[in-house]
């Protein structure tokens, strides 16, 4: 499936007549089996991207169509094929890792024998078993993060939207679900957009990078990554992957610079 | 060396709040008998007890304790089954909670207890009058907190469910009604302390219903029976307390991950 997004303005009312531009005329096609990182510095409206590709937010203006190359005429409601997985997971608090895991096909009305069987493979696979009846409490950040993602992955979509899903983990964890997410895409070739503002992680999952400029959200640049699959931690150390990181790094720091001034004039308006 | 020193540090620390008890009662025992305080003003803890068992050997702390008890649960059965239902209501439709707000915001503050001449002269002073006082004063904060629970849901986790496919009637069920039960609990704790407050309360004006332990109370009061009252308080106590305990219990039990709240 590929996502195409198309002319998407998005503003958001801010104090009094001022309106807030997150994303200005942002068009791209995100191809199908292809894995694109989305970077760029906070408040460059890359979150507000993915929700509105996964339907869970209007565009002001412009929209997305998602495209299935095999039929390009059929036309497919904006949510259907997607899924998302969040920065700060949503998983359901009072729900087991088993009941989140198998939300998806709940509300679908599998029914509950199946479904269980169903998330347990899921939860297997990303090496929870044993944790079936533990509450999303209880669990670290790595494990709760691999349930987030086995509960997106049972519903077996073909676009994976994710808000800088490893976010919030340490550095340690963070390598790890970074490999099991490189693991999974191999396996599954999903159409994957990953909002990061990790330059390393950009280079390290996606085959494009898209550098955002800073508000108004706008596609800067687009860094293509020729670094072979499956991938490995230890491609960190090779030549190509030095010249992309310098590449991006030059390109992120001066839309950091500029967000850092724009958020200096926001604060003395105040 | 040290293992044994931890374990008797730790029975210091629970055995300290019991110690302090008994030195209170025992401090009590002796000034009123040093003084010698007349018992119709101060009893001593002694003569208390022996109240308190001579009460439950004729049998009226036994009656008039089930009697309170059977009409605190009614008011608050009431209360709690018209709360949590319209607060669920407030919280789903926003027609409805228009309409109800100005309501509860007005009657809300006003203290319920204002209301026992008119539900004296409505329902005269038999059960149906503390039934209804109690389950009035519960209800507010019983609804109050169910629609503060379901209004407070978090966005992302209903966004989320929508995410994975839930419709609406799904996203109410499945995310903003087990979200809001916390809330729901804490008013419901709330409504309790109340509805136990009003019952007794309700009992000791116009006794014609002759029974409970605000009865007992008002009338040991009254012949000046000193130790029956302070019997009487000590049985309330120590309801009050099993009550809350009880509740605390059920809290858990029902949203046992209140307690890995903080972290996310």
């Amino acid at each position: 499936m590929d996502v195409l997004v198309e002319n998407v303005t998005q503003v958001w009312p801010g104090r009094g007549e001022e309106r807030v531009v997150a994303l200005d005329n942002f068009s791209h096609r995100f191809a199908s089996r292809r894995f694109s990182c989305l970077l760029g510095p906070s408040g460059c409206g890359k979150s507000t991207l993915v929700q509105i590709v996964g339907g869970l937010e209007p565009a002001s203006n412009g929209g997305v169509r998602i495209v299935d190359p095999s039929n390009p005429q059929a036309r497919r409601p904006l949510g259907a094929d997607s899924v998302m997985v969040w920065q700060n997971l949503n998983l359901f608090p009072w729900r087991s890792v088993l009941d989140n895991v198998a939300f998806g096909l709940e509300m679908q009305g599998v029914p509950k024998a199946h479904r269980h069987q169903r998330a347990r493979a899921l939860i297997a696979s990303v090496g929870l078993s044993g944790f079936e009846w533990h509450l999303p409490g209880q669990l670290s950040g790595g494990m709760r993060q691999r349930v987030a993602l086995a509960r997106a992955l049972i519903m077996e979509r073909p676009i994976m939207l994710m808000d800088e899903p490893f976010g919030a983990l340490d550095a340690q964890t963070k390598i790890v679900m970074q490999e099991e997410l490189l693991r999974v895409f191999d396996q599954t070739r999903k159409t994957i957009i990953f909002v990061t503002h990790a330059i390393e992680e950009a280079i390290l999952l996606g085959d494009e990078i898209i550098v955002m400029t800073a508000r108004p959200g706008r596609i800067k640049e687009i860094l293509k990554v020729d670094l072979p699959r499956p991938r490995s931690l230890e491609m960190v150390n090779s030549k190509a992957f030095g010249a992309l990181f310098d590449r991006a790094f030059h390109l992120i720091r001066e839309e950091v610079m500029t967000s850092m001034a724009q958020q200096a004039i926001a604060l003395e308006a105040r | 060396m040290i293992p044994s020193k931890r374990k008797f540090v730790r029975i210091a620390e629970a055995a300290t709040p019991v110690v302090v008890i008994f030195a209170v009662l025992l401090a009590w025992e002796f000034f009123v008998r040093w003084r010698g305080i007349a018992p119709i003003y101060l009893p001593p803890p002694s003569t208390i007890v022996v109240y308190l068992f001579r009460m439950l050997a004729n049998g009226s702390i036994e009656f008039n304790l089930a009697v309170t008890l059977l009409r605190i649960f009614a008011g608050f059965a009431i209360a709690a089954l018209a709360g949590v239902t319209l607060g669920v209501l407030m919280g789903m439709s926003r027609l409805i909670a228009r309409i109800v707000d100005p309501w509860i915001a007005a009657l809300y503050p006003l203290p319920k207890i204002a209301l026992i001449p008119l539900l004296v002269i409505w329902l005269g002073t038999g059960e149906l009058y503390k039934i209804v006082i109690s389950a009035v004063t519960a209800f507010f904060p019983i609804v109050i907190s169910t629609y503060a629970g379901i209004r407070q849901t978090d966005r992302g986790l209903i966004k989320a469910a929508q995410d994975l496919g839930a419709n609406r009637r799904q996203v109410q069920l499945k995310v903003v009604i087990p979200a809001a039960i916390p809330s729901i609990f804490a008013g419901l704790q709330l409504g309790m302390g109340v509805t136990v407050i009003l019952i007794v309360a309700a009992e000791m004006i116009g006794s014609s219903s002759q029974s409970g332990m605000g009865f007992l109370l008002i009338q040991s009061g009254q012949v000046m029976e000193t130790e029956k009252v302070f019997a009487s308080l000590v049985v309330l106590a120590i309801v009050g307390a099993v009550i809350i305990k009880l509740q605390q219990w059920i809290d858990r039990k029902v949203a046992p991950w209140t307690a890995y709240r903080d972290e996310h």
